[in-house]
């Protein structure tokens, strides 16, 4: 039986709102079939939303199930039923949760796993996965589902940028890389074609390709209005506000959603009202998925005064004019572009401070921006793809930047097993500690 | 170059001062760049005229330095070659390239580049798909590749050269795979340790030199006595596993090491590069769709069985060309491209009627006590 939590204190409405709208994707797939829908397992950031949005493909997000199951602290089962079959405990656990529930659903023999948190995930009617820069997983997770749902067919198709080299200008590589991004991108379009047996309506695609931009556009200015000081909204929010850009791009919910944060994130700067009372100290949350089964430790910072404007994590977007993308009549290649230009935008300032790096430069702009005075970065063991670089991320703030206050915390993302809720109020006891000195080094 | 009569001593000696022979050659005044995982397109380095040489760790030696820069969630294999690179050991590299194999390369890049500041650094961007636009992608990073190294060296990288090269890299192969071949016969004419020690010191040397060795080994092994010692033949699967230690382990228990699907072994040997009128193009076909390593997503068939069949069908072969009785999976702990595909590859090589040992282990012998009990009983099990 899952542990009753004690929910986070949310300081938006809008945040309250989310539980509602992830229910509402996962029961989405449930329905899918009465609807004549096709269900498709799906891998957040893999430039593939508009694609299955206007092939009114439902998506089954498993970074969102896995998260719910950790968020209830009910994923054990789950990972264990995995481990059973010689899964490492080491490998991605949103992976392994998912995959644990994949093995239940068919023992049941397609049917609804009993107690599977909301009701779970429907049987997919394909899986589209990503080779890429992020993440390993996104390609071997769908390998290893189809595994025990081998009748279910998987598309896996490559979306890159080019890597940072400061001696090299990656503008020289562009174009192939948008190409190619492109070219898989219609790849993934002939699949969804093959298995859905409809066209892919170009002229919906180009206009879900635009609300996407105006979504990512409206995202970042509801999202720059944290700079305000009482921030309105922290961290501890955002994991939650995430979800329309994460799971629901290119749907007009995900785009009424944000501008009715920004409402509200506007008049709470007009009646200064700040996510704690006494705002104190001003962190950013630098990198690493959070352990959602402990979201109340942003509460617990929140209680020491402590609030994170901004967030590296989830902020997968950016203002479209800011990208600077070249004008192009095809959707897939204004993916493609954004994709790229996306990636690579911070590289430029990178290249101009000698030693850095571009990860590094985003976390600088943060804090400049967002007046931070000190960095926290979560590191969970099950992932590689966020997780490995972070000590150099921070070694290298500090050596481009200055001495900046830093936490790295240590957990998981969905296994509770890692975490010590004592010890890790501990580490933050002493790093609130570390950023009061700092604060009165500086006057 | 004379031919080598000695191969077994000479490949013991470069196996235990692993990169030696590089270093005497960076001193005579060659270039040396070090590369990670099967996917180091050895035929471009060696048309650039510089010794590529492919990075181990050492099993026997704790991390000290590495930790300080890289997660413990990275792949313990890249994490000691780390730390060997962080205290010195390929001080005399000139350069790396690191291709994009997996998670724990791509997301390390930076540390490895920042940290060890060599004059020479590339990060080749393999893709994971295998697809018609995949293929054009792989020849474009790799012409980028070719221009960094032309820029490095001050020379041209002639088609010529890297047709050149692809012929010694093919020879290299070729002779390699006879000396597997001699692992077929039962006892094999070499044991797995010897095989380990040999393969080690072929990917620290020149091709040329490479090949003299491996005929060297060739031939001394088919002159000397044959054995009797008639034990269990096991093939053991992996990624880099580049120290006798698990091998000892498998056959100090008292079977034979007779066949591998290792990135230093039959991965590396059994492909060819096909000679294409653009040389680039077979070199971009070989490492994309011809090698059989789990950061490739190959899904070519009608249906999942014979997707199987194309990941893993020629283990299939292995096990029946040589004669296997069991299969150990070695697997290093947070690799989540080989620890995703356990149970498939698992229940595949099951359906041949071969055991299988499933062991998820670090890149060091400090977890090998328990490792080795574990193979005693699978072997007492398949007696």
């Amino acid at each position: 039986m899952a542990e009753d939590k004690k929910p986070r204190a949310l300081a938006t409405q809008a945040a309250g709102k989310i539980p509602k709208f992830v229910r509402g994707s996962l029961s989405a797939t449930l329905k899918a079939k009465e609807e004549g829908k096709k269900v498709a397992y799906a891998y957040i950031a893999d430039g593939q939303d508009e694609i299955m949005r206007a092939m009114d493909i439902v998506p089954a997000w498993g970074e969102s199930f896995a998260g719910v199951c950790a968020a209830k602290r009910d994923a054990e089962k789950f990972l264990q039923k995995a481990e059973a079959d010689n899964f490492s405990r080491s490998l991605c656990t949103y992976a392994t949760c998912t995959i644990g529930f994949d093995m239940m659903r068919e023992e049941l023999n397609g049917e609804p796993v009993p107690g599977a948190p909301w009701g779970g995930m429907a049987r997919p009617d394909m899986i589209l996965g990503s080779g890429q820069l992020l993440c390993d997983p996104r390609f071997k997770w769908p390998q290893a589902t189809q595994h025990y749902i081998p009748d279910v067919p998987v598309f896996v198709g490559n979306m890159y940028y080019p890597p940072f080299d400061p001696k090299l200008d990656h503008k020289d590589q562009e174009k192939f890389y948008v190409k190619y991004a492109a070219d898989e991108l219609r790849e993934l379009v002939k699949f969804c074609e093959k298995v859905t047996g409809k066209k892919m309506d170009w002229d919906r695609l180009a206009a879900l390709t635009e609300l996407s931009d105006k979504t990512w556009d409206l995202f970042i200015d509801t999202y720059e209005l944290r700079k305000a000081i009482p921030t309105p909204m922290d961290t501890g929010d955002a994991m939650n506000t995430m979800v329309p850009f994460t799971f629901n791009l290119a749907t007009q919910e995900a785009y009424d959603f944000y501008k009715d944060l920004y409402d509200e994130l506007q008049q709470k700067i007009a009646d200064k009202k700040g996510v704690v009372e006494d705002e104190k100290y001003r962190i950013l949350w630098g990198a690493g998925l959070p352990s959602w089964f402990a979201l109340g430790d942003f509460q617990y910072f929140n209680n020491k005064g402590a609030v994170f404007p901004v967030e590296v994590t989830y902020r997968g977007g950016e203002k479209i004019e800011r990208l600077d993308l070249p004008k192009t009549n095809d959707p897939l290649e204004h993916i493609a572009w954004r994709w790229v230009r996306y990636w690579t935008h911070w590289y430029d300032k990178a290249r101009k401070r000698p030693g850095s790096i571009p990860k590094v430069e985003r976390i600088i702009e943060y804090i400049e921006d967002y007046k931070c005075d000190g960095v926290v970065f979560h590191s969970a063991f099950s992932c590689r793809s966020w997780h490995a670089g972070i000590i150099h991320q921070a070694n290298t703030l500090k050596k481009v930047y200055g001495d900046i206050p830093v936490l790295i915390m240590e957990g998981d993302i969905v296994d509770i097993s890692s975490y010590n809720e004592a010890d890790t109020h501990n580490r933050i006891d002493a790093f609130i500690e570390t950023l009061d000195a700092a604060k009165k080094r500086k006057g | 170059m004379e031919p080598q009569t000695n191969g077994l001593a000479t490949a013991e000696k470069y196996y235990n001062q692993y990169g030696s022979r590089a270093k005497d050659l960076k001193e005579s005044g060659k270039k040396v760049i070090g590369y990670l995982s099967a996917l180091g397109p050895v035929e471009i380095l060696t048309a650039a005229g510089v010794i590529p040489l492919r990075l181990k760790g050492n099993v026997s030696e704790a991390i000290t330095k590495g930790d300080a820069y890289m997660e413990t969630v990275v792949c313990p294999f890249v994490r000691n070659v780390f730390d060997a690179a962080v205290k010195g050991r390929y001080d005399f590299l000139d350069g790396m390239v690191l291709p994009h194999q997996c998670d724990s390369i791509d997301r390390t890049n930076d540390v490895w580049s920042d940290v060890l500041k060599l004059p020479y650094w590339h990060f080749l961007n393999v893709p994971h798909v295998t697809d018609d636009p995949s293929i054009e992608f792989m020849k474009e990073i790799l012409r980028v590749f070719i221009g960094t190294l032309e820029k490095f060296t001050g020379t041209t990288i002639t088609d010529e050269a890297i047709a050149q090269a692809v012929k010694a890299h093919n020879e290299n192969r070729r002779l390699m795979r006879e000396l597997y071949a001699l692992r077929t016969a039962n006892p094999p004419l070499i044991s797995g340790t010897e095989m380990m020690k040999v393969l080690v010191a072929a990917m620290s040397l020149p091709v040329q030199e490479s090949s003299a060795l491996i005929e060297s080994v060739t031939k001394e092994v088919k002159e000397r006595p044959s054995s009797k010692d008639m034990r269990k033949r096991i093939m053991i699967i992996g990624d880099q596993i580049d120290d006798v230690a698990v091998i000892e382990a498998i056959e100090g228990a008292g079977a034979w090491l007779v066949m591998d699907d290792l990135s230093i072994g039959s991965k590396m040997y059994w492909q060819d590069v096909d000679a294409t009128q653009d040389p680039v193009q077979g070199i971009a076909e070989r490492y994309l769709r011809k090698l059989k390593i789990p950061t490739t997503y190959v899904a070519d068939g009608n249906n999942y069985e014979e997707n199987l069949e194309a990941r893993f069908g020629h283990m299939k072969k292995y096990i029946d060309e040589f004669k296997v009785d069991g299969v150990i999976l070695f697997i290093y702990k947070y690799c989540d491209p080989y620890g995703f595909e356990v149970p498939a590859v698992k229940s595949f090589i099951e359906s041949t009627g071969a055991s299988v040992l499933y062991l998820e282990d670090e890149y060091s012998t400090s977890a090998l006590p328990r490792a080795k009990t574990r193979i005693e009983a699978f072997l007492e099990m398949i007696a």
